[in-house]
């Protein structure tokens, strides 16, 4: 009798010890201590990243980083498959710690559970490609006809932020099947998933040609009712350590994977000092990590202050992203495209000045030579301008390169093609202005003395062509110069503002091209008030 | 390469390319038909006695000649949808519609210019001068033709863009500089005849209005 009294006594006392315990381990790190296994959650098919060996263990990426973990918390290890679907449900019900499973960090996983930063690890959008696609950017698969399989997250994304034409295939099959029979140029996949892929004997010629785009970190995660833990915090010292070490790019070159551009900045910036020696990405007196060491995808108004801070405040209650104003790189970017535009139509104005003033005195000067200047102001009048700089920056620029080992820049040849174009046009009306004059006085010869009397007669179509090719001075963006069309498609791919951008855009040009107008009105009325004096 | 191979990949390609060329001048024809449309409505305004119409179809002239068409391009090519939906029916926006649409503003400006001063000519009984914008407009047109290949920076699959296919298909470095003379031969055997054809055409306009040439020159190079 009593020893059942003392069992039930014992009962309830082990009970209380238990729920109590349950109290003592407000950090989930001094239940695993206290366990001595950290249990984590890891994909089994997604190789090389989560999967299982011959033996049916769980091996890859992630459950070194999981094992590295364990070690630094000098626990053991217990490795647990998650699929997509069950990860975060496991981790909220307490059966493991931590998830290391392909886990995208976006705004909602952080709705339901504290997704560690710094981020580990990152996926993007690549193409697969047969050989001698000739990809070089993505602006080259513009229009193209490019595979996707249904249902990938950034199908239509990537056809908004590239002008993609998405043929949309039901499976991995179908779609690997298109790309073979050439079906479309390139096949739209995730660059972690491509590792897997390259590896089938079938497809080891295929390559991937392009940087990867849309790039989306992803996160370790412990359960919402973690944020702010003990826990929370080894983790993310354990990742940062990592990342300045460089131990996650070994990790990654051991797994054979192609080494990806995320890891490579991240370990630049995570390895990077204060002038006074101190490393950039140290934790601030709140605990938090600067912003700048931070997934900027994910930054909302309340981590950040000053430009930052209005910028995000107006995207969240708008949805208008105005990167190029409170991100330093967007804003740089968009400055120096600027700059470029405005030495381009600088150039192309003078250019095209010179060169129809050349040619129209060459043909006056020297009669023999009048025929062969008017049939190549004729060619070039009708030669379409883009089709000339394709011509002499690819065509001719090739040979030039392996004869000679000499590069153009791409900014010289598209003041050059454009200002030939524009150049042709005035040698045309400088002539027609000379025939005029010689109507008023026999014996008036284009010289350079005659010169300015030629233009005066001829200014409005001169002016005419000039703000042409202000206007054209875009086109040099298709062989990628970085100018104001090629830094704001840039931006576009990056941070996905289709519609801002190209507001920003239009609005910038249509003030250049204003700008340009005003000036040569201002210089006509300043011509008729030095006349009139 | 020798001459024969390179005449003979060339041919190979002719109809292809050649297809390519007839959407130039498809997507020139149909940007020339939206254009003149519209410039048509906006000298028709300037000319009405209303001072407010008046003003406004100058103003809208004024912002279509500011307008930059081949920033215009990228414009509608990233905001116009690919397909929009209309009750259950899907349809697609064709992107060489879209570099037509770019196109037509810029002759929407010259159509408003020219066929309001060739509408004052007319109500003056002054035909032959009128009669002007005829060749003009034709030689608008040839503009057009040759802005036309920008349409390939959006993927439409004219001429420029074919001749990228081409090059990649027959890898041949050297044969880059023959395809893209090539085409530039198909802009040239097309603009240069008509353009020549209209400027005779306008000579002899000239000759019967009896005016001065380099005004009218002025217009048409805009």
């Amino acid at each position: 009798m009593v020893s059942h009294g003392m069992l039930r006594a014992a009962c309830v006392l082990a009970l209380i010890a238990i729920l109590s315990s349950q109290e003592a381990f407000a950090d989930r790190l001094d239940l695993i201590q206290m366990r001595g296994v950290l249990i984590v959650g890891v994909k089994s098919d997604y190789p090389p990243f989560g999967m299982l060996d011959a033996n049916g263990r769980l091996i890859g990426f992630e459950p070194d980083l999981a094992a590295e973990l364990a070690r630094r918390l000098n626990v053991r290890l217990q490795l647990v498959a998650v699929s997509s679907t069950n990860r975060l449900q496991k981790l909220e019900e307490g059966a493991i710690d931590v998830v290391i499973a392909t886990l995208g960090d976006t705004p909602q996983r952080r709705q339901i559970a504290t997704l560690i930063e710094p981020n580990y690890y990152a996926s993007g959008v690549a193409v697969v490609a047969p050989p001698n696609a000739h990809l070089s950017s993505w602006a080259d698969l513009r229009g193209k006809k490019v595979c996707a399989t249904q249902g990938a997250y950034f199908n239509r994304s990537m056809a908004q932020r590239f002008l993609l034409d998405l043929q949309v295939f039901n499976g991995t099959r179908d779609t690997k099947m298109a790309l073979r029979d050439g079906r479309c140029v390139a096949w739209l996949y995730d660059d972690t998933g491509i590792v897997g892929l390259l590896n089938d004997p079938e497809w080891t010629s295929y390559e991937t040609p392009l940087p990867s785009t849309m790039v989306s970190p992803w996160a370790m995660a412990i359960a919402a009712s973690e944020h702010g833990s003990e826990l929370e915090r080894a983790i993310s010292d354990a990742i940062a350590d990592w990342h300045r070490s460089g131990w996650l790019i070994e990790t990654e070159q051991r797994w054979g994977i192609k080494s990806s551009r995320f890891l490579a900045d991240t370990h630049q910036l995570w390895t990077q000092t204060e002038p006074d020696g101190g490393p950039v990405c140290a934790r601030l007196a709140s605990g938090e990590w600067p912003s700048e060491c931070r997934n900027k995808l994910l930054l909302t108004s309340t981590d950040v202050s000053g430009l930052q801070h209005i910028g995000l405040l107006i995207k969240e209650r708008t949805g208008l992203n105005l990167t190029i104003f409170y991100d330093a790189y967007d804003r740089n970017l968009f400055l120096a495209g600027l700059w470029m535009t405005l030495q381009l139509m600088a150039g192309c104005i003078v250019g095209s000045l010179i060169l129809g003033c050349l040619g129209a005195l060459v043909a006056e000067g020297m009669p023999w030579l009048c025929g062969l200047v008017r049939l190549s102001a004729a060619i070039g009048r009708m030669t379409p301008p883009l089709l000339l700089i394709y011509l002499i920056f690819f065509g001719v620029g090739h040979i030039v390169v392996t004869r000679y080992g000499w590069t153009f820049d791409g900014s010289m040849i598209a003041v050059l093609c454009l200002s030939l174009y524009t150049g042709c046009a005035i040698v045309y009306t400088l002539l027609e202005a000379c025939a005029l004059l010689r109507n008023q006085e026999p014996g008036f010869a284009l010289g350079w003395r005659g010169l300015p009397r030629a233009l005066r007669l001829a200014y409005t179509p001169v002016i005419a062509a000039l703000i042409n090719v202000v206007k054209a001075t875009g086109m040099a963006s298709a062989i990628a110069v970085p100018e104001l069309i090629s830094a704001s498609t840039a931006i576009v791919a990056e941070q996905g503002n289709a519609a801002v951008m190209m507001n920003v855009l239009m609005i910038a040009y249509f003030l250049l091209v204003m700008g340009v107008v005003r000036l040569f009105n201002c210089l006509e009325r300043w011509m008729l008030q030095h006349d009139a004096r | 390469m020798t001459p024969a191979e390179i005449v003979h990949v060339l041919v190979v390609w002719t109809p292809f390319l050649a297809g390519g060329f007839l959407w130039n001048i498809l997507i020139s024809l149909v940007a020339m038909a939206i254009g003149t449309v519209f410039g048509a409505v906006l000298a028709r305004l300037r000319l009405s006695g209303r001072k407010s119409l008046a003003r406004m179809g100058l103003a809208v002239t004024e912002l279509t000649r500011n307008i930059p068409t081949f920033v215009f391009l990228f414009y509608l090519a990233f905001l116009i949808p690919v397909e929009f939906k209309v009750s259950d029916e899907i349809y697609s926006f064709p992107a060489w519609l879209k570099a037509s649409l770019a196109l037509s503003v810029a002759v929407v400006g010259f159509v408003s210019d020219n066929l309001l001063v060739a509408w004052q000519h007319w109500r003056n009984a002054n035909h032959s001068a009128a009669l002007l914008f005829v060749p003009s407009w034709t030689m608008y047109l040839v503009i057009i033709v040759m802005a036309s290949s920008t349409a390939s920076v959006i993927g439409v699959g004219e001429i420029v863009s074919r001749c990228n296919v081409v090059i990649a298909a027959v890898s041949g470095e050297e044969m880059m500089v023959w395809v893209y003379i090539y085409a530039i031969g198909y802009f040239f055997g097309l603009c240069f005849p008509l353009n020549w054809a209209m400027g005779r055409v306008k000579k002899r306009l000239l000759a019967h209005v009896g005016g001065t040439s380099a005004q009218k020159c002025g217009e048409c190079e805009r």
